[in-house]
């Protein structure tokens, strides 16, 4: 065993020599913790740690096998997300032990705080004392042992997995309710509390999900298909697009779940136009070898950045939402074209993972499919806050989409309404967000880079934290992005449009002298290179593709994405419908799309006077409409409007 | 987005290091908030005077504000025992036995105030702990209690007066620390605004001050009026209060903002993260606790 003076050494260095240590087979003991946070995070080998003292937050996170032992108390998150292996806390615990646990064992000795065992997935926490606020809120999984009192609204909103309480039950959760200890079950428990040498000579009280909540008490109905130029036509009272909804409603007796993006007009980059003449772009066939397009992104904080080939991504989109065969098409088709797929939310298969040279893992608050393994494999971390097509909301899944194998990968029962969580159980404000983000490079030894998700709400005061939490770069989805599934209304009234969101993004890091210390990337309904071209002229880094991709790959845009039919075997799980997609076929539709994608970026960019994409810059645009002038601050030129040509990809 | 820390010697005598204790602790989580920093420090007591710092910034622009709180607190009966100016702030000791609140109302206009009381002095300005001590020396204050915060700004620019603590206009030596966001926080300040209170920022943590210095006007114990704003106050907030003898806390009943407390027979310390507490004990394992959510107690010292 090896000691580590934590009084002498700073965390990160700690941290490195214990994963050495761990894949030596080295026993570690760390003394003088004096509460610092993070200690043992990535760690992926089953040695024993021993903490000589406090420790704090996410101590033990994101790891997998290992054994720690606490002499006395941790922060919040002990054992965040830990696969298998265990913490044995001798002191009392903070908010949210065993959060995200998916086959750890978590002994608290003394009192535990908030939330404990939010979002866990399998394995046990243990609690000889008491338990506070909400134990096993939002649970999928696992047990929950309190050896005393439970705490009010115990078993909140859980999906699966029992809590046992010894104690007194003061109060049980939104669709929790008590149950009958099933044959054999006190004798696990017992044997449990024996391995680990804790007293208990009451009897439990077990508590398990009442089912109330876990499917809609009617499903979605297939709709009519009305033509998306239809449904997303000129807004006037009772058109067919309102009746459809109303109808709808009178059928299930609740808001409406439908896929794909919003459709209401709103100002958006078409709004703009060149200010110089463009309408000889293109005349040269060899353009794409004249414009420096490649870039990186994700480096400016020494991280391993993504190598674009230009300044283009795919948005994330999950394996859940599409099909496994479109995942692989998207993640083929990046690799041809250069650039970086995104898993979206649910987890990362082998296939995404074969399939993409550059893969973001994205992590949200259900920590659905998150774990360090996958982390250690990704080229780049991201933390989801919000979407544009529903900012403040989390993913919605349909039971028809949850199969037994992708509940497997995501860690939860197969077959429910799946509703994610809309926050984060360990980022509940700037402050939260820095220590995560510090666990998350301190659990890959500071390699990925780490971005933010933000749906455009109050987009100046994200993009301040994003940079002040020290991010590499935002991901910036305005309200033009799209779905797998989110309530109509939310889908059309609720977000902030991407063509004001970048304005204020931009701003709102010029304004407090740091735009240079992050880097941005645009999405929310970017159609073409066209639009690409005008988000990289407002100040964006990159950009990326999301609808256009899919329906590259074969997409109607028929708005069903969320019954789970999908007819073209996009958004489906179903192995029938599945059967109708070629991932190959359209891996080389998609990675031609982004080829033009490439050419109109070359070509606009070539036309305005430049070698280089980085040289394009706002006085490059016009306002074509005197909204789009308000917003972005640009002269409103109409007149421009009909100079702009259309650009066409012309791809020989 | 920020860290809190409050530290009570419960049986001192006003020898004790509370401004060393506060920078320790603040120290430690200044990764919470490494905008700006601010303390609440409690003096020995001016029996008939005033303890007054204003925000008056530097050279010509400091010496108009110098003299219009001059005059501001002679129309007010207040009379200057002792001044200096220190960074950005003009510290005053005034002799005063008039309404504080109308004072304080009137010295507004004069120059930003940041505290006013008579054992009160709030210090805070951008930068981290280290910083504002090295300008202001709050590691050479002494007294048996005080409060600490550290900020993350969204604001432009960084400015010293929308930093923490905050001073409950109006109300000599209350001062408080906040964690949160109150969500009612139009809602309530109204109602206060209705009763002729006024507020000179648009901070949520203001109108906590407020809200509870309102309350011990009524003669009301801290204690209840702590529980009362547990009822009356929506949003996620975890915030420490200041009086000249008691400090105390509140806890929200959704528990989203963190606090732990360490006490002894001779000190209660309070903060955000367990790491600031070991810093007043390195290399101790101690014996902490967080308060439950929808909780309030309060601490006095000896008198």
């Amino acid at each position: 065993m090896v000691t580590i003076d934590l009084a002498q050494t700073p965390v990160r260095e700690a941290n490195e020599r214990i994963r050495r240590y761990g894949a030596d087979g080295t026993d570690v003991e760390l003394v003088n913790p004096d509460a610092r946070h993070h200690l043992g995070v990535g760690l992926v080998h089953p040695i024993h740690v021993r903490i000589r003292g406090s420790a704090g937050y996410f101590c033990a996170g994101l790891t997998d096998a290992a054994r720690f032992e606490v002499d006395n108390n941790v922060g919040w998150g002990v054992g965040d997300n830990m696969y298998s292996g265990r913490v044995v806390v001798r002191g009392n615990a903070g908010a949210i032990p065993g959060v995200a646990i998916r086959g750890a064992e978590i002994v608290i000795h003394g009192n535990m705080g908030s939330r404990a065992g939010q979002v866990m997935k399998a394995g046990t926490l243990a609690c000889a004392g008491n338990a506070n606020f909400m134990a096993g809120y939002m649970m999928y999984g696992g047990r929950i042992i309190i050896l005393g009192d439970s705490g009010e609204k115990v078993g909140e909103d859980m999906t699966g997995g029992h809590i046992f309480v010894g104690g007194r039950v003061q109060d049980l959760g939104s669709d929790a309710e008590q149950v009958d200890l099933e044959d054999g079950e006190d004798d696990d428990l017992r044997a449990f509390l024996d391995r680990y040498e804790l007293r208990f000579t009451g009897t439990f009280k077990k508590i398990a999900n009442a089912g109330r909540k876990l499917r809609y008490a009617t499903s979605e109905r297939q709709i009519r298909s009305i033509p998306f130029f239809t449904f997303s036509g000129a807004s006037e009272y009772w058109n067919p697009k309102i009746q459809e909804d109303i109808y709808i409603k009178s059928q299930i007796g609740r808001y409406r779940i439908r896929g794909y993006g919003g459709a209401r007009a709103l100002p958006h980059l078409a709004d703009l136009g060149f200010r110089r003449d463009v309408s000889r772009a293109g005349e040269d066939a060899d353009v794409v070898s004249k414009v420096a397009l490649k870039t990186e992104i994700g480096g400016l904080n020494g991280a391993n950045p993504l190598k674009l080939s230009m300044p283009v991504m795919i948005a994330p989109m999950s394996y859940g939402a599409l099909s496994a065969s479109t995942k692989r098409a998207i993640g083929l088709a990046s690799t041809l074209s250069g650039i970086a797929e995104n898993t979206g939310e649910g987890g990362m298969s082998d296939a995404q993972r074969g399939a993409a040279s550059q893969l973001i893992f994205q992590m949200l608050g259900g920590r659905l499919g998150w774990n360090i393994h996958d982390m250690n494999r990704a080229d780049g971390l991201e933390i989801y806050i919000s979407q544009g097509a529903k900012p403040g909301l989390g993913g919605q899944l349909m039971a028809k989409k949850v199969t037994p194998e992708l509940a497997r990968i995501r860690g939860i029962p197969h077959g429910i309404d799946l509703r994610s969580p809309s926050r984060h159980p360990d980022i509940l404000g700037g402050d939260d967000l820095l220590i995560k983000v510090e666990e998350m490079r301190e659990a890959t030894g500071y390699r990925l880079p780490v971005s933010v998700k933000l749906g455009a709400g109050r987009v100046s005061d994200d993009v301040k934290i994003a940079v002040k939490d020290g991010f590499d770069f935002i991901e910036l989805d305005g309200m033009q992005g799209s779905t797998g599934a989110g309530s109509a209304e939310v889908i059309d009234y609720v977000g902030v449009p991407t063509l004001p969101a970048v304005i204020e993004a931009v701003g709102a890091l010029e304004e407090i002298g740091r735009r240079q210390d992050i880097e941005l990337v645009l999405m929310g309904g970017i159609r073409d290179g066209v639009d690409a071209v005008k988000a990289l002229c407002l100040g964006a880094d990159a950009v990326a593709f999301g609808t256009s991709t899919i329906i590259a790959g074969g997409c109607i845009a028929c708005m069903q994405c969320h019954v789970g039919q999908c007819v073209t075997g996009i958004a489906t799980q179903d192995p029938a419908h599945e059967s109708r997609y070629d991932p190959e076929a359209e891996s080389h539709n998609i990675h031609r799309f982004l080829e033009g994608v490439r050419w109109q970026i070359a070509a606009l960019t070539h036309a305005l006077g430049y070698s280089d994409f980085r040289a394009l810059n706002r006085d490059d645009l016009v306002a074509l409409t005197p909204e789009a002038a308000e917003i972005t601050g640009l002269p409103h030129e109409p007149g421009v409007r009909a100079k702009t040509p259309e650009l066409r990809v012309s791809l020989a | 987005m920020c860290g809190i820390a409050g530290i009570m010697f419960k049986n001192g005598g006003g020898t004790e290091p509370a401004g060393r204790a506060l920078i320790d602790m603040l120290d430690g989580c200044q990764h919470r908030g490494p905008d700006s920093t601010g303390f609440a420090l409690y003096g020995d007591v001016l029996e008939d005077g005033l303890r007054l710092r204003f925000f008056v910034g530097e050279g010509e622009e400091a010496d108009a504000a110098v003299a219009r709180i001059g005059s501001a607190l002679a129309k007010h009966g207040a009379r200057i025992v002792e001044d200096e100016r220190v960074g950005s702030n003009y510290r005053v000791r005034a002799s005063f036995d008039g309404d504080i609140r109308k004072l304080a109302y009137d010295v507004e206009h004069a120059a930003k105030v940041i505290s006013i009381g008579s054992s009160l002095e709030i210090v805070k300005d951008v930068g981290g702990a280290h910083e504002v001590d090295d300008h202001y020396g709050v590691s050479g204050f002494h007294g048996t209690h005080g409060l600490g915060h550290v900020r993350l700004a969204t604001e432009s620019a960084v400015k010293p007066e929308a930093a923490h603590p905050f001073w409950a206009t109006g109300f000599a030596d209350v001062a408080i620390v906040h964690n949160g966001q109150i969500t009612n926080y139009w809602k309530m300040r109204r109602r206060l605004e209705q009763r002729d209170y006024a507020f000179t920022t648009d901070n949520d943590s203001e109108l906590i001050a407020v809200y509870l210095a309102d309350k011990l006007s009524q003669g009301i114990a801290l204690k209840d009026a702590l529980a009362a704003s547990i009822d009356d106050l929506d949003g996620t907030f975890s915030f420490l209060v200041s009086t000249r003898d008691e400090i105390g806390y509140a806890k929200d009943r959704l528990a989203v903002k963190p606090m732990i407390m360490y006490e002894t027979d001779d000190l209660v310390a309070v903060a955000s993260e367990e790491v600031s507490l070991n810093r007043l004990f390195p290399g101790q394992a101690l014996n902490t606790r967080e308060p439950p959510p929808g909780t309030c107690a309060t601490w006095s010292r000896s008198i």
